[in-house]
């Protein structure tokens, strides 16, 4: 008796639910609309991802090249073991180059025993690792500063056409397949010569100004956050500094770069240094830093404050024991992401005297310097076909180092995750 | 919203509480946050080392009036208040008092537990830390977990995260919290409504040992609870203090018919 009551009442659930043909036409319907919305939806992901890949392979090849080449030198390229020592590698490589012009070893020791003669060596040979060299793989070569670049071509071209190149290389040449980014180019300054220039003063550069901006902006963001967030009273004053606040990160970056120039670097006298650039790119990230600390700093639970000061606590005790230590995931992040916006930024450091070919370090924030996209944009400007490749190696450098510093984001974020 | 307030309205006493055991006496106390008034001359006395507590529906001030006690609605910046609460004498609101001094010696304990994201141990340290405390802090912690009947659960995990708790032993870690600073009253904002039955009845046992150290100020939505732990009762509607006096007589015998009606449950 017991079974048979449940199944009638069974058979009652499956009659409500159970479909009849209208309703399931019309569900059909409602899910063909539901996933046609959902490629909708789905499909500017795909074809953003299908860009940025497009753009990183472009910039890939681009720092790649086939070079028909007219050595100064001995003309002879030597195989990866025959020339590797670790750091000693530089001194191995141009012995063996200078053994194969014919001098002999006493005359070569003589050379590296004179620094002056070493230093003008060193300024116009660079020793730098092929990828092939004459159809022979991972070969060393010291490319002079008066080699004759007769051809270039693309990686793709070079590789259909590499038996053709090959038996058309004249007496003399060599047919190289040149990395333009190797451990290398992070060790040549600024050059010339396409070969012989590389990123290490950008590089330095960029750590400087990057440097000092961290120094100015963090104190500063996280002062004025934690007065518009725990102090400000709630008047127009405070709501007028907001809505500003606000506008000033919508700012395009080129004003700054006047203001910069007018204030900075003219009416402070600062000059076109590493501490102009600093400071006008700290009040470029200054609003968007601001904006991401305070946010950091709300999420913070009231929960807690009201604790802190239950227990006693002041309200700079409650900002620096309470608030702060529970914001700083957020803030750091904020921080990251604006200072990645400041290491990309081109236009105000254009403006306010970033120079374009700066053959030493910095030493000092009084000291002038270029940055990485200001080294890319004036490589990119050159005449000489074969900068393009320079330049393209210094693009990737730069998605590199912002690669880098998004992951540092990303891993901040997990390992100070807060949950209440 | 209209409110009925009762012109001229005097509190009902019934045994009022000698003035000399008293730790704490409101007098006259009003308090408005901005145009709106949510204390109407309030005079009541919290006697020394007994559970009071503060029923009424909700919205009464009961909260408010509670907040009062340790000066945290300083913190509201369009709060002003008329009349005074005095602490064994003093008045809190007079000009030469530190509010925060006050909130160290009246703790308080709120509705949902709210330990910071730190260690046990830091959660019941951070109060004497704040003062640069120099001593025994391993004592004081234990003594402080001790006398909120947790130490026997975590003394083996001190260096565990204060959230790693159930939400009954969450709120007895944030009484720890308050003892540590060593305070002679304790205030209870609804301190079991976020909690389930097992651990409310911790908490209640625990307000019954804590009253022979602490005077205890309980706010409460539950009148069984009222009952159960507080030794007087002070009922109070649209930030008007109704009725005060000995909680048995007011659960029993009500003077005022209002009282009678919120306890019955006809409204509120």
């Amino acid at each position: 008796m017991n079974t048979s009551a449940r199944q009638s009442s069974g058979s009652a659930v499956e009659t409500r639910l159970l479909l009849g043909d209208r309703e399931h036409t019309k569900l059909v319907a409602r899910k063909r609309r539901g996933a046609a919305f959902r490629m909708v939806t789905f499909i500017p992901v795909v074809l953003a991802v299908i860009l940025i890949l497009a753009l990183l392979a472009d910039v890939t090849l681009n720092s790649i090249s086939w070079q028909v080449v007219e050595p100064r030198g001995s003309g002879q390229t030597f195989a990866w073991v025959e020339g590797f020592r670790g750091f000693g590698t530089w001194g191995r490589v141009v012995r063996l180059e200078l053994a194969a012009q014919g001098l002999s070893a006493q005359e070569v020791e003589a050379l590296f025993a004179d620094s002056d003669e070493l230093r003008k060596f060193r300024a116009r040979n660079r020793v730098e690792l092929m990828w092939s060299a004459n159809g022979q793989p991972w070969r060393w070569v010291v490319a002079n500063s008066r080699d004759r670049r007769e051809e270039d071509y693309g990686l793709f071209t070079g590789l259909r056409n590499r038996s053709a190149l090959l038996e058309g290389l004249e007496e003399g040449q060599n047919l190289y397949l040149n990395p333009w980014l190797d451990l290398s180019f992070f060790r040549k300054n600024a050059s010339r010569t396409p070969i012989m220039a590389g990123l290490v003063s950008a590089l330095f550069g960029t750590l400087w100004v990057i440097g000092l901006v961290i120094l100015i902006s963090l104190p500063v963001a996280v002062g004025t956050a934690i007065y518009l967030e725990e102090y400000a009273p709630d008047n127009t004053y405070t709501r007028f500094l907001e809505v500003n606040l606000r506008n000033l990160a919508g700012v395009p970056s080129i004003v700054y770069g006047i203001l910069g120039l007018s204030v900075f670097v003219r009416l402070a006298r600062i000059g076109p240094t590493v501490l102009a650039a600093a400071l006008t790119l700290s009040l470029l990230i200054l609003p968007v830093v601001v904006i991401a600390a305070r946010e950091a700093i709300r999420a913070v639970p009231d929960s807690l404050r009201q604790a802190s000061y239950g227990l006693g606590a002041t309200r700079w005790q409650t900002v620096s024991r309470v608030v702060l230590p529970n914001a700083v995931n957020g803030i750091v992040t904020g921080m990251i992401l604006a200072v990645a916006r400041a290491i990309g930024e081109t236009a105000p450091l254009l403006l306010i005297g970033a120079a374009a070919f700066v053959p030493r370090l910095p030493d000092g924030p009084l000291s002038t310097y270029t940055v990485i996209p200001i080294q890319i944009f004036s490589w990119i400007s050159e005449n000489d076909p074969e900068f393009q490749h320079v330049a393209s190696a210094g693009i990737i450098t730069l998605l590199g180092v912002l690669f880098l510093l998004y992951a540092f984001a990303f891993v901040v974020r997990r390992r100070f995750e807060r949950h209440w | 919203m209209i409110q009925v307030v009762p012109e001229n309205h005097q509190t009902t006493r019934t045994d009022p509480v000698a003035v000399e055991e008293a730790i704490i006496a409101v007098g006259d106390f009003s308090l408005w946050y901005g145009d709106f008034q949510a204390l109407y001359d309030i005079s009541v006395t919290f006697p020394k080392n007994q559970v009071t507590a503060l029923i009424g529906a909700s919205g009464c001030g009961k909260s408010t009036l509670l907040r009062c006690i340790n000066r945290m609605n300083d913190l509201i910046p369009s709060v002003r208040v008329d009349g005074s609460i005095s602490y064994e004498g003093v008045d809190l609101y007079s000009l030469a008092v530190d509010p925060v001094e006050v909130r160290r010696r009246v703790g308080m304990v709120f509705q949902k537990p709210n330990p910071f994201p730190k260690t046990i141990y830091e959660n019941v340290a951070f109060g004497p830390r704040l003062n640069g405390f120099r001593g025994n802090l391993d004592g004081l912690v234990e003594k402080s977990l001790r006398g909120a009947a947790l130490w026997d659960e975590v003394w083996d995990k001190l260096r565990q995260s204060g959230l790693g708790l159930s939400g009954g032993q969450q709120q007895r870690l944030c009484i720890a919290r308050a003892m540590a600073t060593e305070p002679d009253v304790i205030l209870m904002d609804e301190p079991t409504s976020a909690l389930d039955p097992i651990a409310t009845d911790r908490i209640e046992e625990l307000i019954h040992e804590i009253k022979k150290e602490y005077t205890v100020i309980i706010v409460t939505h539950n009148m069984q609870q009222a009952g159960r732990v507080s030794d007087r009762t002070a009922f109070m509607h649209l930030g008007v203090l109704i009725e005060e006096g000995p909680t048995d007589q007011i659960f029993t015998k009500p003077k005022h018919e209002m009282t009678e009606r919120y306890i019955s449950g006809h409204f509120g």
